[in-house]
């Protein structure tokens, strides 16, 4: 049996996790998303990433970006390394993307913020 | 003076391992102790207060290793080749008062500070009182300066466009018993001393006055002509003054050595070249005794003393409006200082300061010991006071001789040098003093010089908008709105004052100077907030990236410049 | 065309959801905020986890200031930016708001005032940290305000104090960025942040967490160089002879929050020794008549959520204020409770559907929460585990207990079983 504690909100919830050959059974937690994190986190843990792009403006150096989507937890510096190579320009809105299906994972970095939405 | 009775003292207390002798009218210490403090011991012990044959320490102590003074990490030629007439060695208030006197006559004056601003060292980390004298003694060159320097107080702050207030001293007592006797003691200081303003208060007139100070005092002196300055404001208003006048200040320049032919200094070594001075003024603090020896004219000694302050909230500045003490008849002893509370000009509290003796010329680290035994102290004056409205401590090094006495006088055996040392407390109110009988002695020995018809005893100080109506300050405003964009929220400081700051006669871009000079982050928040703002403003004034902004130091960088160096960037 | 009728000071999450609500509502607002673009401090907040209570997404501080942002701009409220409150003044049932901008300085009146001012961090010396003075000690948000306003790497080698969540947050950030983050030491027994935040923020990045432990000494001239971390007893004093030397060149502290209330102490409101905020009723009114508060500068938070709800309910009382009698009964911290808000009731409003906000003062398991009035326990609610970092929310009928302004109501927790 595994102890792991859920991050997916703010109860921060213990999940006791037994594993029985292939199937995953998990008490403890008070709601489903506590259950599929902790099958996820026993397969493959998955994590976003929150952090910010250069941009090409001197008053706002850095905009904030996310992932759309949690990416695999071993790729997170992989994908900083795809951040930190990036330089946006405005016009950018919230939402928008700024690296399309981010290393072939699935899930594209967005803009967080919409300080760049006018020129 | 009878040195075998000297030499007797001094065997006494060491156990026969320092010996004294009288060597060019100095009382020479040598030998060995196994610490600092008992070489202090026999230093004490052969000094004979405020007198004017020094104590000179030779005394080796074992395993002590001395740290070498920090030095600037610039080095460059920036003035080699200078031949002044004064060359003022030291950047505290002394050498900006003298440096701002000399001004008034037409002199090419050079005043070098080793460290990156102004008021680094002690004139930057004491308590801002403006002493009444009330503890000094006819004979003592500290009583002689002290009521010309209080008194001259008012007029020079005007002129230099300082905030100094009279707030007034009250040292406090417990025992009604003693109250005939300090009476006396007043009446000795008014008539004897001409220390005049003192008078015995009642307890209940003391309550009256201070409602939140101990209610069992008994009564207290009252010392009217006590007053509050800011000590690096003064001293920074004094050196921008001498600039205005034409006096030059370089910053981040040491003195490493002179060339001294015939008792006279010929050239003096710095880190930015070597300088020709006619006459030198030593106001080197705990290093004047370094370069008296640079002048062949070592006859004092220098022995460090700490000095913690902390400072408290503006909310708790509403306790109490004056400086006050506690004399305890019982417990007073030698220099076992306990400070005192006192109302700043910028309406905070600071407590302090403690004394306690040291080797280490340049440490100003800060213990917790220091803050709770003065705490402890001072609640006996002021119940009220809180560690809890602490917002920031700092300790400050004295730089006294074993005499206790300021030594301000031309050298003895170089004929070209004044010195201004073993200045002390009260050191910050007698300095305007000071500075006029040390212009006097530099012009004795240039021969004279022509008044400067230009001087200007005036500073316009950069404007402080939050002492302002709403209407003045609209109208500063509408001139340049940079003075309506609030950047310090604790201490209500504009962009203007900032960009003002930077652009004064010595400009220190760095974020401590910008905070000693218009105080953004010496409120509650300690810069919290507004550090980062204030950063970016200097970079944008600097025309420099973030990461070439300091805090003081060379060394004290900020950040490491962008987070998004590109791909794989880390190492 | 000065007056409006209620004016909010702070363009956060808790004054931009008390002012859109006090516009809903009828009221003519203006909001005023002093840096230059409204979101308060979720403008560098960039991480996750915002807005799972209201929205049940996880944004990021941006994404969820800017949901309001826009809710607030499509409502046309009046708001100035950049703009410093300087004092305020009460001239009869009238608020006078002395401000100072680029444009100079001016004077609006209102009928009531929301404070939304939020908090500000503990300092290195208000943990009395000793030593030097280096270059490289910097609060959580001052170190959040360099990397993710700025853009500037603020520690290479960095020490963290004390397991706050800004604190968690910072090590995994600057970890992101390329700064080795040497481990999280905390003076208390317990962490002081999210449990969550311990497991994504340190775990994930195998960055240790040392608790009973505290920063006592720093060292340097220039930069930071190194600090001394000791070992802290039960009552977090450092054990002497537990000292060790870390080298590193910076040291970031998330060591506590303090609600900003300067204008209200100015205005004589009573402030609350748990919370370090105003005394305020249910409707969030603080003992001055028609002076509001709320977010982080009524009490500290943990969930941006209640900072918005406490915003709400703050803005929808001053846009509704009307200067009628009080009639107020204290509700009381008894044995375990750390902080309660409100701190009364006004028996004249409507009680029936209080909401309540505590923080237990201990870690406790299988433990309830207990009101009782004069003595006798009329509510009880049980909770698998309480603990100091997490602020419980709760609704409370009080209209069911008949209360007089002369009633003991006590706010208690116990442990029900072990």
């Amino acid at each position: 049996m595994k102890e792991i504690i859920c991050i997916v909100c703010p109860n921060g919830c213990t999940l006791n996790v037994e594993k029985n050959g292939g199937e995953i059974t998990v008490t403890g937690n008070k709601c489903k998303r506590g259950e599929e994190f902790a099958v996820s986190e026993m397969t493959r843990p998955m994590r976003t990433i929150c952090s910010t792009v250069k941009t090409d403006r001197a008053d706002i150096p850095v905009l904030p970006v996310r992932v759309s989507a949690d990416i695999p937890k071993e790729k997170i510096f992989a994908v900083m390394d795809e951040i930190n190579a990036v330089t946006v320009t405005a016009p950018l809105k919230r939402g928008d993307t700024v690296i399309k299906n981010v290393l072939g994972l699935g899930a594209d970095v967005i803009a967080t913020s919409d300080i760049l939405s006018r020129n | 003076m009878n040195i075998a009775r000297i030499r007797k003292k001094v065997s006494a207390v060491s156990g026969g391992r320092v010996n004294a002798e009288l060597k060019d009218n100095c009382i020479v210490l040598t030998g060995e102790a196994d610490s600092w403090e008992q070489a202090l011991e026999a230093c004490s012990a052969a000094a004979i207060p405020y007198g004017k044959i020094h104590v000179v320490n030779d005394i080796t102590v074992k395993k002590l290793v001395e740290k070498p003074m920090r030095m600037p990490s610039v080095c460059d030629k920036a003035i080699d080749g200078e031949k002044p007439d004064v060359l003022i060695i030291g950047g505290g208030i002394s050498g900006a008062s003298i440096a701002r006197e000399l001004t008034k006559n037409k002199l090419n004056i050079l005043l070098v500070e080793k460290e990156p601003d102004l008021a680094m060292q002690a004139s930057g980390r004491n308590d801002g009182e403006v002493h009444p004298g009330i503890d000094l003694s006819k004979g003592s060159l500290k009583h002689y300066y002290i009521r010309k320097g209080n008194r001259m107080y008012g007029d020079v702050c005007k002129d230099l466009g300082v905030e100094f207030r009279r707030v007034g001293q009250y040292v406090c007592f417990n025992e009604a018993w003693a109250r005939p006797l300090i009476a006396l003691y007043v009446l000795k200081r008014k008539y004897i001393d001409k220390i005049e303003d003192s008078e015995i208060i009642s307890g209940k007139e003391l309550h009256k006055r201070e409602p939140n100070f101990n209610g069992s005092f008994k009564f207290a002196i009252s010392n009217p002509s006590t007053g509050c300055v800011c000590p690096y404001g003064l001293t920074i208003a004094y050196a921008e003054n001498a600039v205005m006048n034409g006096a030059k200040v370089m910053l981040n320049t040491a003195v490493t050595g002179m060339q001294v032919e015939n008792g006279r200094i010929i050239s003096v070594r710095t880190n930015r070249g070597t300088v020709y001075p006619k006459t030198v003024i030593n106001a080197a603090g705990v290093f004047s005794e370094e370069i008296a020896k640079m002048a062949g004219d070592r006859f004092f000694s220098i022995h460090p003393r700490r000095g913690t302050n902390s400072i408290l909230d503006k909310k708790a500045g509403k306790y109490m409006h004056s400086v006050a003490s506690i004399k305890e008849l019982a417990a007073s002893s030698g220099h076992t200082k306990g400070g005192g509370i006192l109302h700043t000009v910028h309406d905070n509290l600071l407590i302090g300061p403690d004394a306690v003796e040291t080797s280490e010329k340049e440490n100003v680290a800060t213990n917790p010991e220091s803050i709770e035994k003065v705490f402890s102290r001072q609640k006996n004056t002021m119940p009220s006071l809180s560690e809890r409205d602490i917002i920031t401590y700092f300790t400050g090094v004295r730089a006294p001789t074993f005499e206790e006495d300021f030594i301000i006088e031309k050298g003895r055996k170089c004929g070209n040098i004044i010195h201004c040392a073993g200045i002390q407390s009260p050191g910050l109110t007698t300095a305007p003093a000071v500075a006029l009988d040390i212009e006097k002695m530099a012009l004795e020995m240039l021969g004279g010089a022509q008044k400067n018809p230009d001087f200007n005893p005036v500073r316009k100080p950069v404007p402080t908008l939050r002492n302002m109506s709403d209407e003045e300050r609209a109208q500063m405003i509408k001139k340049n709105p940079d003075y309506g964009e609030i950047v310090c929220r604790c201490e209500e400081i504009s962009k203007g004052e900032i960009l003002d700051a930077l652009n004064s006669p010595i400009c220190v871009p760095t974020v401590d100077g910008i905070k000693k000079r218009v105080r953004p982050g010496m409120g509650r928040c300690q810069g919290g907030f507004c550090s980062p703002l204030v950063t970016k403003i200097i970079a944008g004034f600097l025309n420099e990236p973030i990461d070439k902004v300091r805090k003081s130091y060379d060394g004290s960088v900020i950040t490491y410049g962008s987070t998004k160096k590109g791909r794989g960037a880390d190492e | 065309m000065n007056n409006y009728d209620v004016i909010v000071i702070g363009g956060g999450p808790a004054g931009l959801a008390a002012a859109i609500q006090a516009k809903k509502d009828g009221a003519s607002v203006l909001l005023i905020e002093r840096e230059n673009r409204l979101g308060g401090i979720l403008k560098q907040c960039i991480h996750d986890g915002f807005g799972l209570v209201r929205f049940e997404e996880k944004l990021s501080g941006p994404e969820y200031a800017e949901r309001f942002i826009d809710e607030f701009n499509s409502l046309s409220i009046e708001a100035l930016a950049l703009t410093f409150v300087t004092k305020i003044k009460k001239n009869g049932d009238i608020f006078e708001i002395h401000v100072v901008n680029r444009e100079g300085t001016a004077v609006f009146n209102c009928r009531a005032i929301v404070l939304a001012t939020g908090c500000r961090e503990r300092t290195a010396k208000q943990v009395f940290i000793h030593g030097t003075r280096p270059s490289g000690v910097f609060t959580a948000g001052t170190a959040q305000h360099f990397t993710n306003l700025l853009g500037e790497l603020p520690a290479k080698k960095c020490v963290i104090l004390g397991s706050g969540d800004i604190g968690l947050i910072m090590a995994r950030r600057l970890t992101l960025e390329g700064c080795k983050v040497l481990g999280v030491y905390e003076a208390k027994p317990s962490p002081s942040g999210l449990t969550r935040n311990i497991h994504q923020c340190l775990n994930d990045y195998d960055i240790p967490l040392f608790l009973s432990h505290t920063v006592t000494r720093v060292f340097g001239d220039e930069r930071l160089e190194a600090v001394e971390i000791s070992r802290v007893d039960e009552k977090m004093r450092p054990i002497e002879g537990t000292q060790q030397t870390v080298e590193c060149d910076a040291l970031i502290l998330s060591v506590g929050l303090i609600p900003e209330n300067e204008l209200a102490e100015e205005l004589g409101v009573s402030m609350d020794s748990g919370t370090k905020g105003p005394v305020c009723d249910e409707k969030l009114m603080t003992s001055v008549e028609g002076v509001f508060s709320c977010g982080n500068a009524l009490h500290v938070n943990d969930l941006v959520d209640y900072v918005s709800e406490s915003g709400e309910t703050a803005g929808a009382a001053a846009a509704a204020y009307k200067n009628t009698e009080r009639t107020t009964v204290k509700l009381e911290r008894g044995q375990g409770i750390m902080s309660l808000v409100p701190q009364m009731l006004d028996l004249n409003g409507a009680t029936s559907s209080v909401t309540v906000y505590f923080r237990s003062a201990d870690v406790l398991n299988n433990c309830a929460l207990i009101i009782k009035i004069d003595g006798e326990e009329k509510f009880r609610k049980k909770y698998a585990f309480l603990r100091p970092p997490e602020m419980e929310r709760l609704v409370i009928d009080f209209s069911a207990f008949n209360l007089s302004p002369d009633s003991k109501i006590v706010f208690e927790t116990e442990v029900t079983s072990v």
